[in-house]
């Protein structure tokens, strides 16, 4: 579904992401992890159309994407949960989840679509006349994701949705990435705590200084030492 | 105490038309981040072409102008838009380039009037002549259609604002553009459909105001600056500011004619201005910091 193909992408002069190349392959969850500040986000938005790379190409579903603005992205079916979330502060959450839908696509499905996000964030229908910038740390993480979902879009790319979130919300997050991996949703994850995503996940990549420097299976990466160490937390 | 009555119907309809003009300024500026300084001489073409299609060479009534005027401002705002500001975006220091094109378009569509017009001043004529007497006072058929009108419209925007996917998708985009891309809004589009708005109700307060004030080439300037301590006292980007502040000055304005004479008025203005930033830096609804 996705294929991104030796990219190249700068900040200015500052080369951000050096020739990286990734696959997702239909419904399947793939992690990205690594350390921060390494690339990872950027990564997420060049493929997403918030940036461009100087170089390589993106395809999505066959055509090349790369270049493209990110309105025409949403409309092709692949949509960035943004690790800064970007919500409309002033507006409630019923609002922001309705702007989700703004894309084609999504405006037929707009009911259905919020019966789902409600279905997997009950909370979020409590707080439905909530004005988003009133929102805790965890529910305007569940806002982005549902937000990310009114979009019905094929692929998610997500950017550290457990970010700042206690123990238990973390989980719970992770779980409903899993049900929507689950349910036939190709998900793009980027994360930098490991451990229970990587359980989950079909495939692994590991960005380092803007580069790939492992992919493979999960398994695959238990046994690869380096990899390991990432894993347990020894970097 | 009559008098004083009659004078605070005039400010609050004077209000109602300076929000229309500064509304259309600040969602030049909170959405499309644009500070227009052509946005005068919007105004002085929204009353010229006005002034053709009443007096000058058409003879048309009110209503038909309003009907035509207010489309082909519409549309002018959108040619605006794409063709002179859209290749500006793309550039480092569009703050600066876009203050410089929309200066250099003021003063090209300023002697544009003064080339085709010429330099005396016209004035427009009334929509409505006489006046009727409601619980006491006099109030004139000029005043009631302008207030009516500016209503209306204002009335409209809000509705279009809160429940349409364009308004709302112009919300978003001032409140962060960034979340717009994600969600898939174009913001190209969105840039032209607010600067087509922006410039429209910037014509329309032109027309209305018109018949208050004698029409000169560079007659918008006034009104620029009106329209710029408004959206100021007002907050950058908050139209709820704009409506109380519209509504504060305007009838200032109203009292400080009545008594001190017209002169006056800009001067109390700038004073109220200050008083205000003093008590509230950043307007009195205005955000401290802006997203995006």
């Amino acid at each position: 579904m996705l294929e991104v193909e030796n990219i190249n992408v700068f900040y200015g002069e500052y080369q951000a992401i050096r020739d990286v190349s990734l696959r997702v392959e239909d419904a399947k969850l793939v992690s990205i992890f690594g350390p921060n500040g390494h690339g990872k986000s950027t990564l997420l938005k060049a493929v997403c159309g918030l940036l461009k790379p100087a170089s390589g190409t993106i395809r999505f579903n066959g055509r090349e994407v790369q270049g493209l603005p990110s309105h025409k992205l949403v409309e092709m079916g692949l949509v960035l949960i943004s690790e800064e979330r970007h919500l409309f502060p002033e507006m409630t959450v019923l609002e922001n989840l309705r702007l989700g839908a703004y894309a084609k696509r999504a405006r037929k499905k707009e009911r259905e679509n919020l019966e789902f996000v409600f279905g997997m964030f009950p909370k979020l229908k409590t707080l439905a006349k909530k004005r988003a910038l009133n929102l805790s740390g965890g529910e305007a993480r569940m806002l982005a994701i549902g937000r990310g979902l009114m979009s019905d879009a094929e692929l998610l790319a997500i950017d550290e949705p457990s970010f700042g979130l206690a123990p238990i919300l973390r989980t719970q997050v992770f779980q409903q990435i899993v049900a929507l991996r689950d349910q036939g949703k190709s998900i793009l994850l980027v994360e930098q705590t490991t451990g229970d995503i990587a359980e989950e996940s079909d495939y692994i990549y590991l960005l380092e200084d803007g580069r790939i420097v492992f992919s493979g299976s999960k398994d695959e990466a238990l046994h690869t030492e380096a990899v390991r160490k990432v894993f347990l937390g020894i970097t | 105490m009559r008098e004083f009555a009659e004078v605070l119907i005039s400010g609050l309809t004077i209000g109602i038309v300076y929000f229309l003009v500064a509304v259309g300024f600040t969602l030049c500026y909170g959405v499309g981040r644009v500070l227009n300084y052509s946005y005068g001489s919007f105004f002085t073409w929204g009353a010229y072409l006005a002034w053709v299609l009443a007096v000058g060479y058409a003879g048309l009534n009110y209503f038909l102008v309003f009907l035509i005027v207010l489309p082909v401002m519409f549309l002018f705002g959108v040619m605006v838009d794409q063709v002179l500001i859209r290749p500006l975006r793309r550039r480092p220091e569009f703050d600066f380039s876009v203050l410089l094109v929309t200066l250099g378009l003021a003063v090209f569509l300023d002697n544009l009037v003064l080339v085709i017009f010429g330099a005396r001043t016209k004035s427009l004529p009334e929509f409505l002549e006489g006046s009727v007497k409601i619980g006491g006072f006099t109030v004139s058929w000029q005043l009631i259609a302008m207030f009516l009108f500016a209503l209306v419209v204002a009335v409209l925007l809000f509705a279009f604002m809160a429940k349409t996917r364009t308004g709302m998708s112009m919300r978003a985009v001032a409140q962060d553009p960034v979340g717009a891309r994600i969600v898939g809004i174009p913001l190209f589009r969105v840039y032209a459909v607010t600067f087509g708005i922006s410039t429209m109700l910037c014509g329309a307060g032109g027309i209305l105001l018109a018949p208050r004030f004698f029409m000169t080439p560079l007659g918008g300037w006034t009104f620029l600056v009106k329209a710029l301590i408004i959206v100021i006292a007002g907050g950058l980007g908050s139209i709820r500011g704009t409506l109380y502040a519209s509504f504060i000055l305007g009838v200032l304005e109203a009292i400080v004619g009545w008594q001190l004479g017209l002169l006056w008025v800009m001067p109390f203005w700038f004073l109220v201005l200050f008083l205000i930033l003093l008590v509230r830096p950043a307007g009195l609804f205005g955000a401290v910091a802006r997203k995006g």
